[in-house]
């Protein structure tokens, strides 16, 4: 009687223990806008680097797609400069390159030619023959959503996608930010989207969720005792979301003027922030457990009163000024931005999550460009302790609580509170308890992309934004976006502040003020 | 205090360490702080409490120089102990503070005492010490040379509030210390870290890329032979230059549930100035091939290769930064004992005990 093969192990039992215990396995990586910024100064970069600290297989293909003309050798060369100057574990180690190097490619192409897709599909084969790639493919599309389309039917078209639901080798799709421009093109594109993949096939990367600092909400929240029983009504007076650019448009003047900060900045990365905050803890830490519970909070938020919006939301739009010492001009006459231009480079917005738990607990949201540093930072406003005890004494002034998140730079936690001043007298003074990233754990922490593409490989999608989240998203924000378009005016405030004055007003109505991050 | 702790701390803490009475340690370091410049950004920072338990002055010296290193990147309150039964009774000690650069002029501090001990007087060390350590920082104490298996008591006195036992077995001299260690793992509440076994991690690096291939992974049941080649310092080495290489044997037979029964292994030895390191390994397979895992010392990096499969190009894993503060670093990071050791330890001494017969 034939004795029956072991079953192949799932994961390879001799990384136990290693730093990463799980390596992908080995596949053809396609980058289509292989030519562009984001695939030098971060993608490939980011993909230097996770080879160099020994996380991808052997075997991985990455395989450049895009207009220009470039040989191997030259796409190599370009993107050897690119890590140089980009990578985390720069300067590159020419051992490490070389090996790396062997499985760089470029295939140029139009988008929307499928003779360029006969070319790649048989470069793609044949790495499946000399470098044990398996069949196995992810397409990243760094390019302008317009392609998207045109790029996924192509793809379905020549036989270059496979079902999951069929089994055999995987095919996933990587798609950045913006998911649309409004509620109705994110449905379209979703819809685009599973005509030629599955949902589960599709990897929407929003950066935010691969940082270090937004993952430890995560940790912080769930993993210690001492916060969860605070996280609610009961005990959390307001919350507050800061993300600050101190750069203008940079040379996007064109893409920024038809989105605005709303859409740049808010459908995505701040409702992320948002909803992982509010969350409630997910039965499992799996992709669809914490994505389920994600969403329901997009869902919860309160709709935008639009006719009341100004109690509510605050947009602004950036004049000349100074940043970070140096004179800045007008929004509008930055390059590609026309002089008319009502595009908000500054939002605010009050937002409530209509929950159990967070109900009538102002979420106030800001975001701006031009102001005066680069920040990212969330802070929880607790409630101040009842009063009795020292409201007689005079040098007591009892102060709420605050337990700052900061995502970035310097990343970081901190928890304000009253102390005592040594001396006779009883007179109190706000300290802080800090924890920094730097400081307690060194070093850097990898690149978001490095986490994300690394995800993306694993087949974990836990870090990636689902299709009704996005969509949630946009439908919350759409209301408010369509009113905008119809008129009004955004206020302006001068480059290097932090925002319109009617942004602070926003919050002064309330009794409160936006704190300093 | 270490010279680049001095570099970092110039002009912020006092320059050379104090001499205090060994009383007074807790109130001199809090003197420290309270008199420090005010116009520099300075935080105080540990993640763990670090006692190097040492014998002699070049230890000492040197044990004070590589956590001063490691305390850049791991920060901690280093406490170094240099007992010696057989020196004049006397307990003395010092503190200092070791400084660090991050993100421009701020600087990360980490404190030192220094604890010197002769005579009968070593007997009131463990319990100094435990009056030295922050509370709820976990406690390492490493283990400086050879760990004395013929003064089980007294190993045990000092690793009683440890968390982790840091050795490096590169300094045994029997396999009677690789036992204890074993036993130690088994019976305390102290997880045991080797810096030897952490040298090996670029090795079980490249050989688990060997096997990350799907269809490589069927093959690691059917490992018939596991040649190690290591560099030894004469032809009758110490036993501590054999330990990498049976830690490698070991891990590779327990993760791939080899049995002796089944597995053939050689080790050899090429002489070397420098013994102890693994230089090559070949992996042969009941098919006949064989993979090999190679050290390219020129290109700083291990090369592993597959006989007879074609499809999987040549791997090649980045050789690590192995200095004493980097070894030190990467186990103060492990938030949880190596559970990899844990279980490779026993089979290691299993195998030691085959080779002497």
């Amino acid at each position: 009687m034939p004795v029956a093969a072991p079953p192949v192990p799932e994961v390879n039992p001799l990384r136990e223990g290693l730093e990463q215990e799980r390596v992908p396995e080995a596949s053809c990586l396609v980058i289509f806008g292989a030519s562009g910024d984001l695939t030098h100064r971060k993608l490939l970069p980011a993909l230097y680097s996770l080879t160099h600290d020994g996380l991808l297989p052997a075997g991985l293909t990455i395989v450049g797609f895009s207009r220009p003309d470039y040989t191997d050798d030259a796409f190599r060369a370009e993107i050897k400069e690119a890590c140089n100057k980009y990578s985390r574990t720069r300067p590159v180690d020419d051992a490490i390159w070389e090996n790396f190097a062997k499985g760089l490619f470029y295939v140029k192409g139009e988008f929307g030619e499928a003779e360029s897709y006969v070319r790649l599909k048989q470069r793609l084969e044949e790495c499946d023959r000399t470098r044990g790639t398996g069949g196995r493919r992810l397409y990243y599309l760094a390019v302008p959503p317009a392609f998207f389309p045109v790029i996924s039917d192509i793809l379905g078209s020549q036989g270059m996608v496979t079902d999951p639901e069929k089994g055999g080798p995987y095919t996933r799709v990587i798609i950045e930010k913006p998911f649309g421009h409004d509620l109705a093109s994110a449905k379209e594109l979703n819809r685009v989207a599973v005509t030629t993949f599955r949902e589960r096939q599709v990897f929407r990367i929003d950066h935010y969720l691969g940082k270090e600092t937004v993952q430890n909400l995560l940790v912080l929240r769930f993993a210690n005792g001492i916060f969860e029983p605070f996280w609610n009504r009961q005990y959390i007076d307001h919350v507050q979301f800061t993300v600050a650019e101190s750069i203008g448009v940079e040379g996007r003047g064109g893409y920024f003027d038809s989105a605005g900060i709303t859409r740049d900045i808010v459908q995505n990365h701040m409702l992320q922030l948002v909803s992982l905050v509010a969350m409630e803890p997910p039965v499992a830490f799996e992709a669809d457990a914490i994505r389920d519970e994600k969403v329901k909070v997009i869902r919860a938020l309160r709709s935008l009163p639009v006719e009341r919006q100004t109690e509510f939301v605050v947009r602004g739009q950036y004049g000349e000024g100074s940043a970070l010492g140096e004179k800045a001009v007008g929004y509008r006459n930055e390059p590609s931005v026309p002089p008319e231009s009502r595009t908000e480079t500054f939002v605010a917005i009050k937002a409530f999550v209509d929950n159990w738990r967070w109900a009538d607990v102002p979420f106030y949201i800001r975001a701006g460009k031009r102001m005066p540093k680069r920040v990212t930072d969330i802070s929880i406003h607790f409630r101040p302790a009842p009063n009795p005890l020292f409201r007689r004494v005079p040098g007591v002034r009892v102060q709420p609580n605050i337990l700052a998140i900061r995502i970035q730079p310097d990343e970081g936690i901190s928890l304000k509170f009253d102390s005592k001043v040594p001396g006779p007298a009883v007179r109190s003074a706000p300290v802080t308890m800090e924890f920094r990233y730097a400081t307690s754990f060194g070093g850097e922490p990898p690149e978001a992309y490095e986490r994300l593409l690394l995800e993306t490989m694993l087949g974990d999608s836990t870090l990636f934004a689902r299709r009704d989240e996005v969509e949630a998203a946009w439908a919350w924000l759409d209301p408010l976006l369509a009113a905008w378009a119809g008129d009004g005016e955004p206020a302006l405030y001068p480059a290097g502040t932090w925002g319109p004055p009617e942004a602070d007003l926003l919050l002064e109505r309330d009794g409160r003020r936006w704190r300093r991050p | 205090m270490s010279e680049a702790g001095r570099e970092g701390g110039r002009g912020i803490m006092p320059s050379e360490d104090l001499r205090v009475d060994v009383g007074a340690i807790e109130r001199s370091l809090s003197e420290i702080w309270r008199n420090q410049n005010r116009d520099e950004a300075v935080t105080r920072a540990a993640l763990w409490n670090v006692i190097a338990h040492t014998c002699t002055s070049d230890e000492h010296a040197n044990a004070a120089e590589v956590l001063c290193e490691a305390s850049a990147s791991v920060p901690q309150r280093t406490v170094i102990i240099r007992s010696d039964p057989r020196a004049k009774a006397e307990l003395t000690s010092w503190i200092g503070v070791n400084c660090h650069p991050i993100n421009g002029d701020k600087q990360v501090c980490s404190e030192e005492i220094a604890i010197i001990a002769g005579g009968e007087l070593v007997h009131r060390v463990p319990p100094l010490m435990n009056s030295l350590l922050i509370p709820d920082m976990p406690v390492a104490v490493w283990w400086v040379g050879d760990l004395p298996h013929e003064d089980e008591a007294y190993v045990h006195a000092m690793l009683d509030p440890a968390d982790r036992l840091i050795i490096d077995s590169a300094a045994f001299d029997s396999p009677a210390d690789l036992a204890l260690l074993t036993k130690i793992a088994e019976q305390t509440t102290t997880a045991p870290a080797d810096l030897n076994w952490v040298r090996l991690e670029e090795w079980r690096l490249a050989a688990a890329s060997i096997f990350d291939a799907r269809e490589m992974r069927p093959r690691l049941q059917s490992v018939r032979r596991i040649r190690i080649v290591a560099t030894a310092s004469s032809d009758a080495p110490p036993f501590g230059e054999n330990v990498g290489a049976l830690y490698f044997a070991a891990w590779l037979s327990v993760q791939g549930g080899l049995t002796a029964a089944t597995t053939d292994y050689q080790f050899e030895r090429r002489l070397h100035t420098r013994g102890g390191g693994i230089a090559f390994v070949e992996i042969s397979f009941e098919d006949g091939t064989s993979a090999t895992i190679r050290r390219d010392r020129e290109r700083s990096v291990l090369t592993s290769a597959i006989d007879g499969v074609e499809r999987t190009p040549e791997a090649v894993t980045r050789s690590l930064l192995n200095r004493p503060h980097e070894l030190i670093s990467r186990q103060l990071k492990q938030p949880e004992a190596d559970r990899m050791l844990v279980k490779s330890l026993p089979a290691a001494a299993q195998i030691a005990t085959r080779m002497v017969r």
